[in-house]
């Protein structure tokens, strides 16, 4: 069994927002791999657990999650994705999360969300937060090295289906998500890419998702899927509600968004839904978390406009 | 009409002259340098005798590197577009002859001749139409100083619905700042029974309004009077950087300029200085019009940091698709013409956007098209 002295003690300094050094990030990640490397692209959770959405570098906004939601481990944690990009600190963000995954591996489930790629984190902020306070790009390296063996979603207790962004047309049952080999980058398109970037919509069937990748997806599609696979909630994070969660789909269907005030300019409130023992489910809303120092958010104002 | 275009035509006949003899020099110094080595001689020579001295690398003389380049290879034809009710003219660049008509709606100061190298590059799937908006380029209007969004979304109107009737295919309009703004308009007046999608190339209401201030300054700062086009090429590349691209500089920033007689100099075609009045009619409220065009949407930024609230709500709702490009300037189109279009070509293959609309029926929002049979 090895010590987890030096895990322990980089938690409580991630938990003051200050990043680890590289070499613990290499060790880290390393750890981390051999341990999400042993879980299933369809994650078995059990109850009662906590289920949370989006966190984009909105690293006090988790401190508040977890004051609120109480701590890792006397909280069981779902994460459905979206660990970085946009907010600030990306690097203490995802750090904490693949810490405490390190630390109690049976305690905290993290899935990989459609910023959980290479791709994306060279557009949206983490590649560059990453040069920005490292001096290189070896801790982007091995974070997204690492986002591959992220589950793509997972199952508490038989019933709730949880994933990042929705359905995909060439997956109706579990075991074909089971069979997928998930160990790769975000592809482009493709049943991987469908999980991590499809939509519920008002409309019925499959959609072209207006986003450039994906699909949305139907309420009478929600429905079979449930019913095929025994569920009776599709729960899932990905877009922006302004109420921290909301039902759609006739209750088939669940949005969970943890970010308040994304970006810093939303507005919305953020959630995370509680599971209990009887799998009863029950939604907290919070608020962003008050800072002692706003970042800097005014925007370089562009010298065009014609 | 016809004296019009051939007044333009006088304008841009010195340029013209000029590429030949550009391409010309081009070969002169590569040939020399065969030749000599070939007819090389036995015996010791100096080190410094001429034989020894190795070629010197070819260097493109400045005045070479920044002379105008014909759009001719890139768009297939011009037109000039008579609006019967008014008598105005609008000229127009074409490219292609199948599939959707993309139509390309420049920015503040440019010309149709900013989509040149895209339209090159699009022609083999889709056909391109560039227009020169009111004010700018070759086109000739009644009023050249009304910028307002009403007209220039009118215009545009006008122009579609005397190229192609009563019978359109599917459009998809792209619009470059103040074109996104009005490509944005036109489709939010809902009149185009056919327009199937619509791209908007780095402008967001948020940001441009909070530049409007600035923007004063920043056009007074521009150099105004050019001795030759090189100049103003190698000004928009070099002194003003609004390009970053030269090939495309090359065939796009003539068609922005203009010979001023009394002065004997080139000086800018579009006086947008005196435009201010329109520029917040431009932008105020274009985040909440865009968002609620019933059709396919795809933002192009040159930065992230571009979005506003309300995109950055949408786009996290997954409202629209939005492409960041990298290592480009404002005028995306003409930095990195080879990304663009295929972004652009991605995104009407992914809608399946066909000559005469959506090419699946039942895939949803079925665009109310003849189909085409």
């Amino acid at each position: 069994m090895p010590s987890y002295a030096d895990v322990d003690r980089q938690i409580e300094q991630l938990s003051e927002c200050k990043p680890l050094s590289e070499i613990e990030v290499k060790n880290l990640c390393e750890q981390a791999r051999a341990i999400l490397v042993e879980e299933w692209n369809v994650q078995p959770v059990k109850c009662p657990v906590t289920v949370c959405g989006d966190i984009h570098g909105q690293f006090h906004d988790l401190i508040e999650l977890f004051r609120i939601g109480g701590k890792a481990p006397d909280t069981n944690y779902l994460f459905m994705g979206d660990y970085v990009d946009r907010g600030y600190y990306s690097v203490e963000t995802v750090s904490l999360l693949v810490a405490l995954k390190v630390r109690y591996r049976d305690r905290i489930t993290i899935l990989r969300g459609n910023h959980e790629s290479r791709q994306i984190t060279q557009v949206y902020g983490f590649y560059d937060e990453c040069l920005r306070k490292y001096g290189n790009a070896n801790v982007w390296k091995y974070f997204t090295d690492l986002f591959d063996y992220l589950p793509l979603t997972a199952l508490i207790e038989r019933e709730i289906f949880c994933l990042h962004g929705g359905l995909s047309p060439s997956l109706d049952t579990l075991d074909h998500i089971r069979a997928l080999d998930r160990i790769q980058e975000v592809p482009h398109e493709g049943p991987m890419c469908d999980l991590l970037w499809s939509d519920p919509d008002d409309r019925c069937g499959w959609g072209i998702s207006p986003r450039g990748a994906g699909y949305t997806f139907g309420q009478d599609i929600a429905e079979q899927f449930n019913h095929t696979n025994g569920l009776n909630l599709v729960a899932r994070a990905h877009q922006l509600v302004m109420e921290g969660y909301n039902w759609c789909q006739d209750k088939n269907v669940v949005t969970v968004f943890s970010a308040p005030n994304y970006c810093y300019r939303c507005g919305n409130m953020a959630a995370i839904m509680e599971i209990d023992e009887t799998m009863r489910r029950s939604f907290l809303q919070f608020e962003p978390a008050p800072r002692q120092s706003e970042p800097d958010v005014t925007r370089k104002t562009p010298d065009y406009f014609l | 009409m016809e004296p019009l275009s051939a007044s333009v035509d006088d304008d841009f006949g010195v340029e013209r002259s000029t590429i030949g003899t550009s391409l010309l020099s081009l070969e002169d110094p590569i040939m020399e340098e065969g030749e000599e080595s070939a007819s090389t001689s036995s015996g010791e020579p100096s080190a410094f005798a001429p034989e020894s001295i190795p070629p010197r690398p070819f260097r493109e003389p400045a005045s070479s590197k920044y002379s105008p380049l014909p759009w001719q290879g890139h768009f297939d034809g011009e037109h000039d577009i008579l609006i019967q009710s008014t008598g105005e003219v609008f000229h127009v660049y074409v490219a292609g002859s199948q599939g959707p008509v993309v139509v390309c709606l420049h920015g503040g100061g440019y010309s149709g001749l900013s989509f040149a190298l895209v339209a090159g590059k699009m022609k083999e799937r889709v056909r391109v139409v560039a227009i020169d908006m009111r004010g700018h380029g070759q086109s000739r209007s009644n009023n050249d100083h009304d910028l307002s969004a009403e007209t220039l979304s009118s215009d545009v109107l006008n122009v579609l619905k005397t190229m192609y009737g009563e019978n359109p295919p599917a459009f998809i309009l792209i619009g470059h700042s103040m074109g996104g703004a009005i490509a944005v308009r036109v489709a939010a007046e809902r009149v185009l029974p056919t327009l199937a999608g619509i791209v908007v190339v780095d402008v967001v209401e948020g940001t441009a309004m909070a530049s409007l201030i600035h923007m004063q300054k920043i056009l007074s700062s521009r150099q105004m009077h050019f001795q030759s086009p090189e100049q103003a090429i190698m000004w928009t590349v070099k002194g003003g950087g609004a390009l970053r691209n030269i090939d495309s500089a090359r065939i796009s920033v003539p068609s922005t300029l203009k010979f001023d007689e009394q002065r004997q100099c080139y000086v800018w075609r579009t006086p947008l200085q005196d435009s201010e009045a329109y520029w917040r009619g431009w932008y105020e409220g274009l985040s909440d019009v865009f968002l609620s065009c019933p059709v396919a949407k795809l933002l192009l930024l040159a930065g992230t940091d571009r979005l506003d609230r309300s995109l950055t709500i949408g786009q996290m709702q997954g409202k629209f698709q939005m492409i960041v490009v990298r290592h480009s300037g404002h005028a995306i189109q003409e930095d990195e013409p080879e990304e663009f279009a295929n972004v652009v070509l991605n995104f009407i293959a992914r809608n399946r956007i066909g000559t005469y609309g959506l090419e699946i029926p039942g895939v949803r929002r079925p665009i109310q098209l003849r189909s085409s049979n």
